[in-house]
Formats: structure tokens, C-alpha cells, sequence
């Protein structure tokens, strides 16, 4: 039993010096954010922010545990796939039919609750969205769908 | 013995479950740009690979008819390869602009409804932009196999109202299944 957690140690400290730690860090003003874009009111950026920008964005806030493996892994994954589906920091860059795509998808998600992800808000409590959070960021995401629309 | 064998097989599986994709290449979240065609002959075979999209757009419509969440998401899948394999040079000037502009947003979309076997109702969603590209495609002078009828069902989506694209006359409701299939009008007809 003990020759187990000894080989089990080792296996962790070694873990720790495989793979490099990529930083999701921009360093940069982002000109393609989806605030320059459209108008978002304080309190949905706020809530995006929280409840969003750590996987959607090019910028994440990484939690001390973020620097020890294998939680450093797990945490890079959810970046890249969040990344690879919605950039909130880009979204000036999509064309107007992909950002109303993405604007549904966004309502979608958090309606349905498959978005912010629960092992995320697990940890996160600032990234729990309430009802009436919801209620607040789908009600912006219709008047932004519209004003797109009639810009087509 | 046993023990040790035990920790490190179960050491392996962590580390090896966790390891994810991080030597995979990026995948570009930015605009995507069609590359350039270095077969000029192929400016005829952009027409064929239209048609074939709209044919497995109809595919899913009718998987979504009969409440088959898997054949829809084949249909997915199918579909996100079509267009992929479509370059907007290879077409005539005034598709291409506006193909480049919907193809991205339909192979984002195929290859949800692709990944959402099991989760109709996400499917459904994804189909009610899905069908909007293709009628823009439609409308901008892309070719199809047969006679299209643009449909309206008014009571999908809280009665938000969606439409879709249809081969046949007769009504034949994706949105609502099997559960009202004859709920709907037709609002357009498309000779292509």
C-alpha cells in the first residue's frame, strides 16, 4: 500500500514537467470584441465576463490550480474547444451571418443550461447565471438579433 | 504487487484521459477563407456540388420529419463535408460573394445537427438557420434538382414561427415531427 502512493507521487511529480502550459493571455486591447461592436450594457458585460470570457475569450483568468497538471490539461482543453465555437473577443471579425448564428446559440445554451458549463460553475460561483440573469442576457441578445437583422 | 499495478494502470488512464488535444493543431475560430482553385476546369463542377447540397439539405429535412435524430445527424455530417469541398472560385462571380458569406455559417451548423444525434430538439434549432442559408442560396441562382417550395410553420418555437425548404407540395413538417406533420403553408415556390 505504500510502494502504491509512493509510484503514485512519483507519477504526479513527474506529470508535472511533461507538457509546457500554453497561457490563454492576449496582453492586448481587443479592438474585435463584440463590445466594439455592439452596444452591452454594463451588467451583461459584467455577466459575460464571469460567466464567459474565461473559455470564450483571449484572455482567461487561471485559478492557482491552473499551474499543477493534470488540472492544467483539463482547464487548456475547455479553452481551445470554447475558443473554437465562440471568441467573444472577436466577434467583430465574424460576418453578420455568422454573429447572428452565434447570437442564438448563445441564447440557446444558456436557456437550456448546457452553457456556462457546470464543472465550471462548480468552482465558479460568480459564473452561476440566475434566472433573472438569464432572463437579462437573452432579452439584450433579441434587441442585438433584431438591430442585426434590419442592418442586413 | 497487486497494488502497485493497480496506481499506476490508474495513473495512465488519468493522465492519459486528460491528455487531450493539446498537440493537436489549432483550429482557426477567426474568418474562414476559401482557397484558391488551382484547377480551372473545375469552374462546371461547382454547379453539380450545389445541387448536391441542397439534395442532402432535403435529406435532413426529411429525417427531421420522422423524428430520426440519427439520420439527421448523417445528413449533418454529410452535409459539412458538401460544402466544404465546394470552392466559392470555382462559381460564377455573383454566387460566389454570397456563397462564401453562407457556406461558413452552414458547415457550422451541419456539423452541429452532425453532433447532436440524441438531442432532437438542438437539431430542430440549428435547422431553423440552417434552412434560411439555403433558401438565401437558393435565391442567389443556385441550381437545384427539382422544383422547391418555401415553407412556413407558424407554431414552432413558441409560436416564433420557422420555415424550411421542401421538394414536395404537400406539407411535411421537420419542426414538428411526426407530432403534427400537415402543420404548415407554403409561402414560395422556387423554379431553379
Amino acid at each position: 500500500m505504500k510502494k502504491a502512493s509512493v509510484i503514485l507521487l512519483i507519477v504526479l511529480v513527474l506529470i508535472q514537467f511533461i507538457l509546457p502550459v500554453r497561457r490563454n493571455h492576449s496582453g492586448q486591447a481587443n479592438p474585435q470584441d463584440i463590445s466594439r461592436v455592439y452596444p452591452v450594457p454594463e451588467k451583461i458585460q459584467r455577466l459575460l465576463n464571469n460567466a464567459c470570457y474565461d473559455c470564450h475569450s483571449n484572455n482567461t483568468r487561471y485559478p492557482w490550480y491552473a499551474n499543477l497538471q493534470p488540472a492544467s490539461w483539463w482547464i487548456d482543453s475547455h479553452i481551445k474547444k470554447g475558443k473554437a465555437a465562440l471568441n467573444f473577443n472577436e466577434f467583430g471579425r465574424y460576418p453578420p451571418r455568422r454573429r447572428q448564428s452565434k447570437l442564438k446559440s448563445i441564447a440557446s445554451s444558456i436557456e437550456d443550461g448546457t452553457m456556462p458549463l457546470a464543472s465550471y460553475t462548480l468552482i465558479h460561483e460568480s459564473a452561476r447565471l440566475s434566472k433573472a440573469d438569464k432572463e437579462v442576457i437573452k432579452d439584450w441578445i433579441d434587441q442585438t438579433w433584431d438591430s442585426l437583422s434590419q442592418n442586413k | 504487487m497487486k497494488n502497485i499495478i493497480l496506481s499506476l494502470a490508474a495513473s495512465v488512464l488519468f493522465f492519459s484521459a486528460c491528455n487531450s488535444g493539446t498537440k493537436s493543431a489549432d483550429r482557426p475560430s477567426v474568418e474562414h477563407t476559401a482557397t484558391p482553385s488551382t484547377d480551372t476546369a473545375a469552374s462546371k463542377a461547382g454547379q453539380p456540388g450545389l445541387t448536391k447540397i441542397i439534395d442532402v439539405y432535403l435529406q435532413m429535412k426529411n429525417a427531421l420529419t420522422r423524428d430520426n435524430d440519427k439520420d439527421a445527424a448523417a445528413a449533418g455530417l454529410n452535409l459539412a463535408r458538401a460544402i466544404s469541398s465546394i470552392e466559392a472560385t470555382s462559381l460564377p462571380p455573383g454566387q460566389a460573394k454570397v456563397f462564401s458569406d453562407i457556406a461558413d455559417d452552414v458547415k457550422e451548423h451541419a456539423e452541429h445537427i452532425g453532433a447532436n444525434a440524441g438531442n432532437i430538439k438542438h437539431q430542430r434549432e440549428h435547422f431553423e438557420t440552417l434552412s434560411q442559408d439555403i433558401y438565401d442560396l437558393v435565391k442567389a441562382g443556385v441550381s437545384t434538382s427539382t422544383k422547391l417550395y418555401f415553407d412556413h410553420c407558424p407554431m414552432y418555437n413558441n409560436n416564433k414561427g420557422a420555415n424550411w425548404l421542401s421538394e414536395t407540395k404537400k406539407i411535411s413538417n421537420p419542426y414538428l415531427g411526426q407530432s403534427m406533420p400537415d402543420c404548415g403553408t407554403v409561402k414560395e415556390e422556387l423554379n431553379n
